[in-house]
């Protein structure tokens, strides 16, 4: 992968806010436009999956969760739904819809995470500075139910632990009309903001095609219009009973991804709403035995950044034989790969920043090399400004 | 579900003529062992009908058990596991690779996607992916000693044992 | 330098006033080793409008040349471990190191995985630990604050006297500090 000696390699990472897995990218530019994209990752590779060996089914509950700290509930409930469909166990009615209750409160606590990070990249700090402030009451609410804010446990293996009583029903109802209202608002900058829409309209647009062939998923993919949800596709939970709406936009760019964001938080909140007025009754969980059944099984959900695939395979014991986990930012990477091709520098945090891995810290540096001239560094930070200033 | 089992149909007439063996572990499931060498032309068949995507490639080492003391270890192998989703269908091309042939040509050509869950599988289970351009480190780190694959079942961790891990 | 050209009580001023300096608006930078994002968040969420910890003078900011304190977050990954390292020895001196989170204490859930170093104190010194999983925001504002009563008494915190029993260690750092600086 020898790059042209008269042309810029620019590393970016490994230490960067708006990934999920702090990721080193390599762009190679030619003046201004990108020309060609690499990627590295590992730097917090931690090897979960030859951990998950050594744990037993219910110690490895735990591991999985903290997989990741914004996607939690959705990692727990793959595990859990894959090990109980080997085990052949039914979960009562009311922990699904528990489950998914959670589920789409921690959609929407992802998605107004994303919107400000995202917002932040592309210098909008009051947009960030808002949606933070008022993702802490979806923050209050999930900690009202299960007492932390992040990794919320909700998951056993055969049900949920908490309970959702009249009372928190009462409070997650008053919580999310103020967030509806909230997000009619993000939704009036998004689509009436100039300077907004200057930074992301046409701006990475992934076609219809484009999509499918590089295999995105997610809100990446329904914003090019690839009606592709699991929700929908495969209703795991009680999702056949509360059906959701998939929300796509036609226009595949930048813009696109934050409207279809958006609109699927509205659609998380109407559903919790229906699930809490007709919340199933009964027990909260069923026993699982302590050897799963061998076999192997696939356990797919769509966590907030798209499709999230587990592969189970037991051989009986207490220990999982394996546990493969394929997580939906991986898919996206090979979108930003391609894409990132003929935009141009500055347009790269908010493209990353765009399929939404998740951030996690941050800085990083990003060194600058020409031919054989020292590297010279940069921070993120300087990259992020530098797109700022670009768009003055 | 209807729709479910008529993809899966398709699925199943696609790939009949590469299959050894064909089996539905669950209703939505369909499982199509093939031959190493039909691999593309499977993969191939199921991309030109455009029956669904690529959604994670799964490498499952399976290491041999060990006889009766005193005689060799028979080989292990490793099976790749391809598993393209369309719906609620989900097709498994099973592969199995004894320890000696660790090698795959790779599919990143006909779905770019792959190109990662190759590169991943490279990494943590030793399978040689033939032609799959990238080199170097995709996860590990960059000292990360060489020929040492940590989701084999015979890497048990460096200086400290895994926890848990005696008698696994 | 020039402050050697300075007579001892120029020198005591000028001590005090950038102690003064550090106290009152400590510059943090933060680093994520391998942490799952949770931990992150909550630091970041420290920076917004509810908690808004730059009210208190503390500022996040992005390079280690400008950092008083720093952050870690997460289990030390081997990839990790270098980057981690480098970012530390380019703090200026003094310097002061927080673990946020069970994983940056202990490697926490993560422990024994092969990927996995350990907590950040088998690599830096370590003044606070925060534990966690992750802390709530408050909690990694009230470790800030533990090391500036800390510095204003003009020492470290404590070295830890481990206890074994896991949480009961972190708060005797805590309780520890306070003996000192009253
Ligand atoms: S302590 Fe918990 S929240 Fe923090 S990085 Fe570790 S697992 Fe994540």
């Amino acid at each position: 992968m020898a790059a042209d000696t008269n042309k810029f390699v620019i590393p970016i990472g490994p230490q960067h806010p708006a990934l999920k897995e702090p990721a080193n990218f390599e762009f190679w530019v030619d003046g201004e436009i990108v020309t060609g994209a690499s990627v590295r990752l590992g730097y917090v590779h931690r090897g979960i999956e030859k951990g998950a060996e050594a744990r037993t089914w219910t110690q490895n509950l735990y591991l999985m969760e903290r997989i990741c700290g914004i996607c939690s509930h959705v990692h727990a409930t793959a595990y859990t739904l894959g090990v109980e469909k080997l085990a052949g166990v039914k979960v009562p009615q009311r922990a699904n819809a528990i489950r998914q209750l959670m589920a789409e409160l921690e959609r929407i606590h992802s998605h107004m995470l994303w919107l400000g990070v995202a917002a932040h990249e592309g210098g909008f700090d009051t947009l960030f500075m808002y949606s933070w402030r008022d993702r802490e009451t979806v923050m209050d609410l999930l900690e009202k139910i299960s007492g932390n804010k992040v990794h919320y446990s909700a998951n056993l293996l055969g049900g949920v632990k908490f309970d959702i009583t009249s009372e928190l029903a009462a409070e997650i109802h008053k919580g999310l009309d103020f967030l509806e209202e909230r997000n009619h608002f993000y939704m009036k900058v998004v689509t009436t903001d100039e300077t907004f829409i200057g930074r992301t309209q046409d701006i990475g647009t992934m076609t219809t095609e484009k999509a499918e062939f590089l295999g995105a998923i997610g809100p990446t993919a329904r914003a090019s219009g690839v009606a592709r949800d699991i929700r929908v596709d495969a209703p795991y939970l009680i999702y056949d009973q509360f059906p959701v709406k998939v929300m796509t936009h036609t226009s595949g760019d930048l813009h696109g991804r934050f409207i279809v964001r958006i609109n699927e938080t509205f659609e998380s909140i109407r559903i919790i709403r229906e699930i809490l007025d007709h919340m199933p009754q009964g027990e909260l969980t069923t026993r699982v035995p302590r050897r799963i059944p061998a076999g192997e099984v696939v356990s797919r959900v769509e966590a907030p950044r798209g499709e999230l695939l587990y592969f189970i395979a037991s051989n009986g014991s207490e220990k999982p034989e394996r546990v493969k986990v394929r997580t939906p930012s991986l898919c996206n990477w090979s979108t930003v790969l391609s894409l990132a091709i003929g935009l141009k520098l500055a347009d790269m945090p908010m493209l990353l920043s765009g399929i939404d891995p998740c951030f996690s810290c941050n800085d990083r540096s990003i060194s600058l090399k020409r031919g054989q001239q020292g590297p010279q560094v940069w921070s993120w930070e300087k990259l992020r400004q530098y797109g700022i200033e670009y768009y003055r | 579900m209807a729709s479910t089992i008529g993809s899966l149909g398709a699925a199943e007439a696609v790939l009949k003529p590469f299959a050894k063996a064909i089996n539905r572990p669950q209703p939505e499931r369909l499982e199509v062992s093939i031959h190493p060498d039909d691999l593309l032309a499977a993969v191939r068949a199921l991309v030109d009908e455009s029956w669904g995507y690529l959604s994670a490639i799964v490498g499952l080492d399976r290491p041999g058990q060990p006889v009766t003391q005193g005689e060799s270890q028979a080989e292990g192998a490793i099976d790749v596991l391809y598993l393209f989703c369309s719906g609620a269908a989900v097709v498994t091309l099973r592969i199995t690779l004894p320890y000696s042939q660790a090698a795959i040509p790779t599919i990143s050509g006909i779905t770019p996607t792959a190109m990662l869950y190759e590169w991943e599988l490279r990494e943590m289970l030793g399978v040689e992916v033939i032609g799959l351009r990238v080199t170097g480190h995709l996860i590990l780190a960059d000292d990360w000693p060489v020929g040492v694959y940590p989701l084999r079942k015979s890497f048990t961790g460096f200086n400290q044992p895994v926890a848990g891990a005696e008698g696994a | 330098m020039v402050q050697q050209t300075l007579n001892s009580s120029w020198q005591n001023v000028l001590t005090k006033v950038t102690a003064w300096a550090r106290i009152n608006s400590p510059w943090a930078i933060h680093f994520n080793s391998g942490s799952c994002n949770g931990c992150d968040i909550q630091i970041l969420a420290t920076l917004t409008p509810r908690y808004d910890v730059e009210r208190f003078g503390i500022k996040l900011q992005g390079s280690p040349r400008h950092a008083d304190v720093l952050l870690c977050t997460g289990p030390v990954t081997m990839q990790a471990r270098d980057a981690l390292l480098r970012t530390y020895e380019q703090m200026p001196e003094p310097k002061f190191v927080i673990a946020v989170g069970s994983c940056g204490l202990s490697g926490g859930v993560f422990h024994g995985c092969y990927n996995i170093v350990g907590g950040i104190n088998e690599l830096l010194p370590v003044d606070v630990f925060v534990p966690g999983c992750p802390p709530r925001p408050e909690g990694i504002i009230y470790g800030v604050a533990v090391l500036l009563e800390a510095l204003k008494a003009g020492k470290r915190p404590e070295p830890i006297q481990w206890s074994g029993s896991g949480l009961d260690g972190v708060l005797h750092s805590g309780s520890g500090l306070e003996d000192h600086h009253g």
